[in-house]
């Protein structure tokens, strides 16, 4: 079978969000279902047909989901209802709307900078991590006390700070900021916070 | 005109402190929050607003509550019930906002109700919860009702809130995302400015149209 001729195709838009909380393992094919799941609640089976959903692309944290052109505000609509995917608590965030898949690549891809090419090839381990955890963010910390309890950083990015308590009874993230971990107590903040 | 998110829950409610849902609401672009029993302040350029949130008592309780709370600057809300109820609450000096619309009877909030909100600048709070996280007859139903409470608000003109009551940061939406659900019940985007700015609204002192002088 022929591919068809550029002109005799449909119109596609490409809808580019960021996935929260930061460093959520997921895969392609969940994260289909969660959107298909979610636009199909919303907006029905019929319009869901013309809206056409896909994720062509899910790497650095980002996601990039596929619609018919014409249908961004539908599909829009439908991706801030989506809480979860497959018992993972998620968000997604819209960043921007493109015609083509490239020029929304060049807003979350990592630069390469000059003086990167010159330095020596990462190793696996690495690369694995990197594309798991977005540019910028600082390196983790081991531990901290929040509320007289020891919690593990599983994420720092500025003054975020996401922690999961010690030990295997509680494993539910808490979305911390690092004054509340100066201070141990969100719940007695003064005044001046 | 302050971009209000009218009910947030932080820690220990929710799994997020009140800084984060305040540094997250400064990223979503509003200018404030109200959450639940918590100091109000200002944290990474967001004004944080002490909220009340009264619920399942009694009449007699919730006007205690409410004098209690009276002059503290905080944002009481009290839950809304059956009619007879939330037509005394709204005639209560220093509520501010009739809560939990969707889930309260068919026939809770009439026109006799909608004419006193507006009297007494008593907003009706429209939460967007059951229609980001609820799915099928619960989001249908507060679909339903939330339109019926525009049809209302487009006659009668009292303060409508909106809320995300977020307990964590995931649970938050931006201004755009809060556009387009909103459009779902019929809102276009200048109600929905409005009502981002309700908080703002009830909180403000009503100017006289007639002023006495000396």
């Amino acid at each position: 079978m022929s591919t068809r001729p550029p002109t005799l195709r449909e119109k596609r838009r490409y809808i580019l969000a960021r996935i929260e909380p930061a460093g959520t393992m997921l895969e392609q094919k969940e994260l289909y279902y969660a959107i298909s799941d979610a636009t199909t609640s919303l907006w029905g089976d019929a319009t869901t047909a013309i809206i056409t959903p896909a994720v062509v692309a899910l790497e650095f944290g980002h996601v990039v989901i596929r619609c018919r052109r014409g249908t961004e505000r539908e599909l829009a609509i439908a991706l801030s209802t989506v809480t979860a995917c497959r018992d993972v608590r998620i968000c997604l965030r819209i960043i921007a709307a493109s015609g083509t898949i490239e020029s929304l690549r060049s807003r979350f891809r990592p630069k390469k900078t000059p003086k990167a090419k010159t330095q020596p090839a990462p190793e696996p381990e690495s690369e694995k991590t990197d594309t798991v955890i977005d540019a910028g963010i600082e390196p983790v910390l081991p531990e901290c006390t929040f509320v007289k309890k020891t919690f593990i950083i599983v994420q720092c990015n500025g003054q975020k700070v996401d922690v999961i308590e010690k030990g295997f009874k509680n494993t539910n993230r808490l979305f911390l900021t690092k004054d509340d971990l100066e201070n141990l107590n969100a719940t007695t903040i003064s005044d001046r916070i | 005109m302050k971009i209000t998110d009218a009910a947030v829950y932080p820690y220990p409610l929710g799994d997020a402190s009140v800084r984060r849902l305040a540094l997250e609401a400064a990223a979503l672009g509003f200018d404030s929050i109200v959450a639940a029993d918590t100091p109000s302040g200002t944290y990474g350029g967001v004004e944080v607003r002490s909220g009340l949130m009264i619920r399942d008592v009694p009449i007699k309780d919730v006007i205690s509550a409410v004098k209690r709370s009276k002059d503290s600057g905080r944002v009481i809300s009290v839950n809304a019930a059956n009619n007879n109820f939330n037509r005394a609450v709204i005639g209560l000096k220093g509520v501010h906002i009739l809560r939990g619309i969707q889930s309260a009877d068919k026939l809770a909030f009439d026109h006799v109700a909608a004419k006193m909100a507006a009297d007494n600048r008593v907003a009706v709070d429209i939460d967007l919860s059951p229609i980001m996280m609820g799915r099928s007859v619960v989001r249908q139903r507060a679909i339903h009702r939330y339109m019926d409470i525009m049809v209302l608000e487009q006659r009668f003109e009292f303060p409508i809130t909106l809320s995300t009551h977020a307990r964590s940061f995931l649970d938050m939406r931006n201004v755009r995302d809060i556009t387009g659900i909103c459009s779902l019940i019929g809102m276009d985007i200048m109600d929905v400015e409005r009502a981002l700015a309700g908080v703002d609204f009830v909180l403000t002192p009503p100017v006289p149209s007639v002023r006495v002088i000396a």
